[in-house]
């Protein structure tokens, strides 16, 4: 009777915690509606079917780095690797898949090798108590090395079907993405998840208060793994091929993401939901920009002002608290 | 008299036979990607891979030249220019608003030479004419590639070297970065001259950046291991210029080298009073592609491939090239002239 009573409480509690979480990144969120609602009035296009899933797919990869980099920052790493993961994850998927492996084997190496770099980055940075910053630069230069020695120039390729199904004129890039977000949802409810802001927050109190902290920092690096090779597949199915350097850019861009999406570099701060933004605004100011028809010079401007309108605008209000 | 005339009547209407087949194959084959449900004026989309570099900036200039000239016909009214800062996600992701957008033909240097090809391929099944040149992807689903041949560079300064060295001596050989095809294949066109030539040693290599102040550091490090250098195969004009520094630093003799249309080299060229040959990777690439977009949209058949000959620059026309210096940037390249006329011949040798 009384567990009843609580978990009612604690279910009424949900949604004004959730709301509050969101304080952060209100302003950012306005800015990402502000730029939907514009992208829909200059290319009415985006709201068709097909038209809607090119846009997913074009923001799917970043919001998987995206998702990947903040796990680490919320628990107080970063990792430079990001870009040469997703090099990775595109060529393992770019050679294996039309190969005796399969579709199925091919995505199963390229998970494994998620898992198993992230995971032994991870046991590197926490059970040696090194910087992860100088751990994954390193990481970020031996792993692009090996997508460079799978595959040295830019070729192999996807099955087109799976291109189709993946990058096709269905939104499955963003079905895939919803479902990868109540998994995370799940994932907090688990004791690692738990574990992962407290662990950021205050490793020490955590640790005394029994918190599995080494162990959650682990697991995010490995999950983070894990959603960088992901999006390197995803790539490899867009392109129909691999590149050994295609994810370069995805190591900045994941860091910008979050940190628009209000996450802290210190760890313990910041929510997912905020990430995602993040990686949709960057992604949706490309082509928003496009269809305004600014020169390119005018773009970097334009970028420039944009993010730092959106980190500035809540810093706004609480000064003014 | 009558035999002659004969000859003549018959030859022109073989002629005539020839030129009404042409004209009705040309009618029937329209380019691909082509659907001949677009009109003009058209909007034309430059999808550039990284804007900043001088050679692009001046690329871009001669296709804004070009734009400008198509305007004044009447065949274009617009120009879409993005900027992918060297991301080629992000290259894709701006393709796909051209589309979206539905721009009438697409021009674009890759940036990678396969994960354009499925969003090109979107764009060719809409009836987009895609001119794609410079750094090219593997797809047959564009109107046209174009560029000039690599290979044929290399083998090109090798020869002239070799010559101008008189079939033997010790040489050095200055490269672009390694693992850049570019780089890689005007070495490998340099295979096959030096071979033929085993009295030519090759004293040592370089890979740089196609940077003078990294080139003339390396080539000053290989003057101070070797004393005696008849020559330098140097297959880049900023490489080129460093080794002439080099030498001129080191107060050593010049001595006969290659390069590229870059400004710089093409000066100390002329002041050093060089024996020297040059060839480029023409700015204008650009202006041709926005010309063949437009043509193969006019219903013109283009040929899939266009090889562009590469200009060369040695002791005889260099003087016609220096006069032009002061319209080119002091870190550009002084490209061969183009217009109109040549554009049409280059389609028509094809």
């Amino acid at each position: 009777m009384s567990t009843v009573a609580s978990s009612r409480q604690a279910g009424a509690l949900y949604w004004p915690v959730q709301l509050r979480r969101n304080v952060g990144v209100r302003g950012l969120f306005a800015v990402v509606m502000a730029f939907l609602v514009a992208y829909g009035f200059l290319f009415p296009g985006l709201l068709t079917a097909s038209g809607f899933a090119k846009f997913t797919q074009s923001w799917f990869p970043l919001a998987l780095v995206a998702m990947a980099q903040a796990i680490l920052m919320l628990t107080g790493g970063i990792s430079l690797a990001i870009g040469a993961m997703v090099s990775l994850g595109a060529v393992i998927a770019a050679t294996t898949m039309t190969g005796p492996l399969g579709v199925a084997g091919g995505a199963a190496a390229v998970a494994l090798t998620g898992i198993g770099i992230g995971g032994a980055t991870g046991f590197i940075v926490v059970k040696l108590r090194l910087p992860a910053i100088v751990v994954t630069l390193a990481g970020s230069f031996i792993i692009g090395g090996a997508a460079l020695l799978i595959l040295p120039r830019p070729g192999g390729a996807i099955p087109e079907w799976l291109s189709d199904l993946l990058a096709g004129n269905t939104p499955a890039a963003f079905v895939l993405l919803v479902l990868i977000v109540l998994l995370w949802k799940l994932y907090l409810a688990t004791p690692l998840g738990l574990s992962l802001y407290a662990a950021g927050e205050n490793p020490v109190g955590a640790y005394r208060s029994g918190v599995p902290v080494d162990g959650a920092r682990v697991a995010a690096y490995a999950i983070s793994g894990l959603l960088c090779t992901g999006a390197g597949l995803f790539v490899a199915a867009q392109t129909g091929s691999g590149d050994p350097v295609i994810g370069t850019a995805f190591t900045l861009n994941s860091i910008a993401a979050a940190v628009l999406g209000g996450i802290g570099f210190l760890g313990g701060q910041g929510t997912m939901r905020g990430a995602l933004a993040g990686s949709l605004l960057l992604s949706l100011m490309i082509s928003v920009m496009f269809f305004l028809g600014f020169t390119p010079v005018a773009q970097y401007v334009a970028q420039g002002l944009i993010i730092i309108g959106a980190v500035a605008i809540p810093q706004f209000r609480k000064v003014q608290q | 008299m009558t035999k002659s005339s004969f000859f003549a009547s018959a030859s022109a209407l073989c002629l005539g036979v020839l030129l009404s087949f042409g004209a009705g194959s040309q009618a029937n084959a329209a380019a691909k990607c082509i659907k001949g449900d677009r009109e003009a004026p058209y909007t034309i989309g430059w999808a550039n891979i990284y804007s900043v570099p001088t050679w692009m900036k001046q690329t871009q200039g001669t296709i804004e030249a070009e734009i400008e000239t198509l305007k004044k016909q009447g065949l274009v009214d617009k120009l879409v220019v993005t900027d992918a800062q060297g991301d080629a996600n992000v290259q894709i992701q701006q393709i796909q608003s051209m589309i979206d957008s539905d721009v009438d033909a697409i021009i674009l240097i890759a940036g990678s030479s396969t994960a354009p090809a499925r969003v090109l391929a979107d764009a060719c099944a809409k009836g987009i004419a895609i001119i794609n040149f410079d750094s090219l992807v593997d797809t047959d689903q564009v109107t046209a590639k174009v560029n000039t041949d690599s290979a044929q560079w290399g083998d090109q300064a090798a020869k002239f070297l070799i010559d101008a060295i008189g079939g033997k001596g010790k040489i050095l050989i200055l490269n672009g970065p390694a693992g850049v095809s570019v780089s890689d294949d005007r070495r490998k066109g340099a295979d096959a001259a030096l071979k033929a030539h085993p009295e030519v040693t090759v004293l040592a290599e370089t890979n740089t950046p196609y940077n003078v102040a990294p080139a003339q550091e390396a080539v000053t490090s290989l003057l101070f291991a070797n004393s005696e250098i008849d020559g330098i195969l140097s297959l880049g004009g900023a490489l080129s210029a460093g080794a002439v520094l080099a030498l001129d630093k080191q107060g050593r003799e010049q001595v006969p080298v290659t390069g590229e249309n870059a400004r710089q080299f093409l000066e100390l060229w002329k002041e050093k009073g060089l024996k020297s040959w040059a060839t480029m990777q023409p700015n204008w690439l650009g202006a041709f592609a926005t010309y063949t977009a437009v043509q193969a949209l006019e219903g013109k058949d283009v040929p899939a491939f266009v090889k562009i000959p590469l200009p060369v620059i040695d002791n005889s026309n260099i003087d016609q090239y220096l006069a032009r210096a002061a319209d080119f940037p002091a870190d550009g390249y002084i490209y061969s002239p183009f217009d109109e006329a040549l554009f049409k011949k280059l389609l028509a040798e094809q």
